[in-house]
């Protein structure tokens, strides 16, 4: 017996957009935090094409302030940081979402299958607790001087340590939604575990890991240009974390504060874009926190 | 319990993934002499079986102090030693913050929750949001700049000035530990305002609030003594939880600072491919985190009787 009828395929397309809107563009700081990150990509979409200065290119004087021709100055080489920051920002802004979203994808799974299967759930939420217990930094300091620094590693060790946290979240919410009756009704009228999981679970924990996708990728942005900053990682690429470690060790002391400013500026801006729109989501789907 | 075996086990295998053994990466881009790595090869056993090696790394472990070896960088001293010299002073650091930034964040919580949708709390949470974002090394080198560099008023780095004592020697570690103090408290701040404002609105519909309001109550009394006491349990429970990215942000912060903390130790490791310190600081960060987190749980069964098994 078919229950539900089928949905025509343009208004689902409809419904995605609304269910997209309602999400993301309804709170005034979810609009913020979108201005915030397209104003960063604008910059580094466009930038290129205007920006005269390689970023890797002796441009102009060393060490210099501010000025017309350098907009956030030079360096100790004489690059020019606003193209620096400009391509830096690939590097970062790829590695932030690439982790966030392997993390967010595995720490779903892990989440769905601990909270759904009581055999799983022993296992999987001992592993998630050790993940989360392990402080993050020393752990990925430790595989970074191990092994040999590249984009990939930082995504991978990224993706260890983030998991955790996403899989906590989820697996306590499909807990609870396990014990509602609707997934008793949809046991008994036949539905195999692998269908309840997809057809009733997944679809009302999807959001929540929406919610944590956006928040952790403020977060690995962050974190992987800390790690850069302290020296692990691959000084030769130009990103926003390797200017601040040549930032640290040759410019900041001598008090070229330019230096230091623009790219710590384009990662908090980027930061707390991503952060906004991950509140608002969270605060939609839990609506006691709004004011 | 089991976090511990878990880092045991990741701190062993993890370095022998790696192509070549420790003491080879170690002589690749230093300038230790052949002798020493055939010496060091021949301490940690890098050449017998890995279950030979498995078990002199738990005798090392379990032996009293607990032996992660010499360290590179520092030689001849041994890493528990560099931990025993250098913990006090990132303690010192690490509960100093952690008191500014809960005791602000309780003030401001119980200021704005005085007054729902009120400009403070607007502010407050706009600005904690914000902190929470902004990468805590960055901060820190704004701070750094703006009062070590610009205005001079502070030391741009260590912990104590050479050479005082007395009422002086104290007056120079305070000099030295408020600027990452406050780069750590508000980021702790940022943290905690989020969570307490959180558990706030929750508590401010309950009905013993509402009990409160009808027979008279000042608002200040509910807002101090009903409302933020109960949102204390899960601000201490979640902070319990939040001390292994706490830990992290002390190493960014120490880094910056030049504080002679773990932190520090752990940032010339890096550069001086310093391996057993590294692996030590893992091993020793995360007991760390796991006792804080026992200490958090105990807080919390005595302040909540109910949460008792």
């Amino acid at each position: 017996m078919q229950v539900q009828t089928r949905p025509q395929q343009k208004s689902k397309l409809r419904d995605a957009i609304h269910w997209f809107r309602v999400r993301f563009f309804r709170t005034r700081s979810a609009k913020v935090g979108w201005v915030l990150i397209l104003s960063i990509l604008i910059l580094v979409l466009i930038g290129p094409f205007f920006e005269p200065y390689s970023p890797t290119a002796t441009a102009g004087a060393y060490d210099s302030p501010p000025s017309l021709s350098h907009p956030f100055g030079t360096d100790y080489l004489g690059h020019d940081l606003l193209s620096q920051v400009i391509y830096g920002a690939y590097p970062s802004l790829l590695v932030g979402l690439v982790a966030a979203l392997g993390a967010t994808l595995f720490g779903f799974v892990v989440g769905v299958l601990g909270g759904y299967y009581k055999r799983l759930e022993w296992v999987l939420s001992a592993s998630t607790d050790a993940i989360l217990s392990i402080p993050s930094l020393p752990l990925l300091i430790l595989i970074g001087i191990i092994f040999v620094v590249t984009n990939q590693l930082i995504i991978g060790g990224l993706m260890l340590v983030l998991w955790a946290p996403a899989a906590r979240a989820v697996r306590s919410q499909v807990a609870s939604i396990k014990k509602l009756p609707y997934v008793d009704a949809a046991r008994t009228s036949g539905y195999s575990d692998w269908r309840i999981i997809w057809q009733v679970i997944v679809p009302k924990v999807g959001s929540i890991a929406m919610a944590y996708f956006v928040l952790l990728v403020s977060v690995s942005i962050v974190l992987a240009t800390a790690l850069e900053f302290i020296g692990v990682g691959n000084p030769q690429i130009v990103s926003w974390g390797s200017i601040l470690y040549f930032a640290q060790q040759y410019g900041f002391f001598a008090g070229d504060w330019w230096w230091v400013l623009a790219p710590g500026l384009a990662i908090t801006v980027v930061a707390t874009g991503f952060a906004l729109i991950g509140f608002s989501f969270e605060e939609i789907l839990n609506p006691r926190l709004r004011t | 319990m089991i976090v511990f075996l878990v880092v045991l086990n990741l701190d062993f295998f993890l370095p022998r993934l790696a192509p070549g053994n420790a003491a080879e990466i170690l002589a690749a881009g230093s300038k230790v002499p052949q002798q020493a790595i055939i010496l060091l090869e021949q301490r940690f056993g890098l050449l017998k079986p890995l279950y030979i090696q498995y078990e002199l790394y738990l005798k090392g472990i379990f032996s009293w102090p607990p032996d992660f070896g010499i360290s590179y960088g520092y030689y001849p001293d041994t890493v528990t030693h560099l931990f025993e010299v250098r913990i006090g002073w990132s303690m010192i650091l690490l509960l100093s913050s952690l008191a500014f930034g809960i005791v602000l964040a309780y003030a401001v919580a119980a200021a704005s929750a005085l007054k729902r949708g009120g400009r403070l709390e607007a502010a407050a949470l706009n600005i904690s949001v914000l902190i929470n974002s902004t990468p805590i090394f960055w901060s820190a080198m704004g701070l750094l700049w703006i009062f070590s560099i610009w205005l001079g008023i502070f030391p741009l780095y260590g912990n104590v000035d050479f050479g005082v004592s007395g009422a002086g020697y104290v007056e120079s570690v305070a000099e030295h530990a408020l600027l990452p103090v406050i780069a750590l408290g508000l980021s702790i701040f940022g943290e905690s305002y989020l969570l307490l404002r959180g558990s706030t609105l929750e508590s401010l519909k309950s009905d013993y609030v509402f009990a409160a309001k009808s027979r008279g109550l000042y608002a200040r009394l509910i807002s101090t003594k009903y409302v933020l006491k109960n949102s204390m349990l899960p601000l201490i429970s979640v902070m319990s939880f939040s001390l292994a990215s706490l830990v992290s942000r002390l190493v960014l912060v120490e880094a910056v600072f030049g504080y002679p903390g773990i932190g520090d130790l752990i940032i010339d490791a890096v550069r001086l491919h310093d391996f057993p310190v590294i692996e030590g600081s893992l091993f020793y960060l995360t007991v760390f985190v796991i006792i804080g987190g026992l200490i958090g749980d105990f807080i919390l069964v005595r302040l909540d009787p109910r949460l008792k098994l």
